[in-house]
């Protein structure tokens, strides 16, 4: 464990998300106004909206380090894509358990095919099938190309996902989110805050598997 | 060189008639299912039917894209073919439209026990129907290819294709379904040629994707 902190800025970063984290989640339930109609239902939203971001930023930066790996040829931007995929998918793992938690007192029920969840559930599906092909594969090597190839596609894919879903069934275009505008002022500065800490939490989270990786596959080298 | 690639694929499955055979099987008894699972109302069957088409399609599919890269597999011909001074995405091309053309062919096959077993009406206009269907097959077919030449040396391909395959081309399903049903159901153009636009958009990006993504893909 040690070797992870052995990097300065990775020490000072960690202790950062600490503090940013205790003070995010007292922002939370203590500065944040109600709303109203939502009462405490609408406090995960400051962790749902959060989470969903850093997973699709997480799946963009599995697309980048496809792109890296095809430019560079070096297995280092397979590591950074398998870490990112790791993470991306816990994180819309938690979209996912969290939407209908925060769906259920609001639209009234948990589930309902509005195009951001189901962009989602379909992204999730594609890297469940991505996290197969990297276990099935065969040969590393292979498998690094073939992952590359993956996420680049399944990047390409969103767009499509989202609109086709989004003009599929108009009647479920009503996103909590939309109603932002109609909030309690000081909503927004706890929001924004919350999506800063979790972005620092999740590149903390990238850099450190991303060193696992990268010592896991020095030993499997023999270069340690 | 892809006349050439093309002319092998056709020959060598009019020699053994593996793809076109298996999706056919498996067409013929997906819709068996569907025709014992539905109430049997001509009514509600009307309603369904586009969604039910492309189902059955899609199903067919993956069993015959599984089989796209197999007698290269099992005879471990793959090698041999890669080794010719060929381009990889020439190679893509020619399984593209080899694939389209199977798919093509069961479809014509299975269309006439499809109408009949739901009690289905015929159509006002076959041409914009079959225009939808070729659209939907290159698109399906397309990604098929990839995901087959991806699953192909892994353990377990014939799970893994479905598990690729069935999330990425959701966009596409959904735009084959929405355009048919508008054709079927004798809608203005205006209201489904949104949907043709996501086909013709998915069939370019995922057709160009497959072209330059093929040398990774086929790479030994």
């Amino acid at each position: 464990m040690s070797f992870l902190f052995q990097e300065r800025f990775l020490r000072i970063l960690f202790i950062i998300s600490i503090i940013l984290m205790v003070v995010n989640l007292y922002a939370i339930f203590f500065i944040a106004p109600m709303v109203p109609e939502q009462h405490y239902a609408q406090k995960i939203f400051y962790i749902h909206v959060p989470i969903a971001w850093s997973g699709f930023l997480s799946y963009f930066i599995v697309m980048v380090a496809g792109i890296m790996f095809f430019i560079k040829k070096d297995s280092y931007w397979d590591r950074v894509g398998l870490a990112a995929a790791e993470i991306g998918t816990l994180f819309v793992a938690l979209v996912l358990i969290t939407g209908p938690i925060w769906a259920t007192p609001i639209w009234g029920k948990p589930w309902i095919w509005e195009p951001r969840l189901t962009t989602t559930l379909i992204l999730f599906l594609i890297y469940m099938g991505y996290f197969m092909l990297r276990k099935f594969g065969g040969h590393p090597e292979r498998v690094a190309r073939y992952a590359a190839v993956l996420g680049i596609l399944a990047f390409l894919d969103v767009p499509l996902i989202f609109y086709s879903v989004k003009f599929w069934a108009p009647q479920f275009q009503l996103h909590p989110q939309s109603e932002m505008g109609q909030q309690p002022d000081g909503i927004l500065r706890v929001f924004l805050f919350s999506m800063f800490t979790f972005t620092i939490l999740y590149i903390l989270m990238l850099r450190f598997r991303v060193k696992i990786l990268n010592f896991h596959y020095k030993l499997k080298t023999n270069n340690v | 060189m892809f006349l050439t690639l093309l002319k092998k694929e056709l020959f060598v499955e009019l020699r053994n008639k593996e793809v076109i055979l298996s999706m056919l099987a498996f067409g013929l008894t997906v819709l068996l299912i569907f025709s014992f699972s539905l109430s049997g109302n001509p009514k509600i069957n009307h309603e369904m039917a586009p969604g039910l088409f492309w189902s059955l399609v899609v199903l067919s599919s993956s069993l015959g894209l599984h089989r796209l890269f197999g007698q290269e597999k099992d005879f471990d011909a793959f090698a041999s073919l890669l080794s010719a001074p060929i381009d990889r995405g020439t190679l893509f091309l020619a399984k593209w439209m080899s694939g389209i053309l199977f798919l093509s062919i069961i479809e014509i096959l299975v269309v006439l026990p499809f109408f009949l077993f739901l009690g289905l009406s015929q159509p006002m206009s076959y041409l914009p129907g079959i225009g939808i269907v070729l659209l939907g097959n290159l698109g399906i077919v397309a990604v098929g290819v990839i995901v087959s030449g991806l699953a192909m040396r892994a353990k377990m391909s014939a799970v893994l294709l479905p598990v690729l395959l069935f999330p990425l081309i959701t966009p596409l399903l959904i735009a084959c379904v929405k355009a048919t049903t508008g054709w079927y159901h004798q809608l203005m153009f205006n209201y489904w040629q949104f949907w043709v636009l996501i086909m013709a958009t998915y069939v370019v990006i995922f057709g160009l994707a497959g072209y330059v993504f093929f040398d990774h893909i086929t790479e030994e």
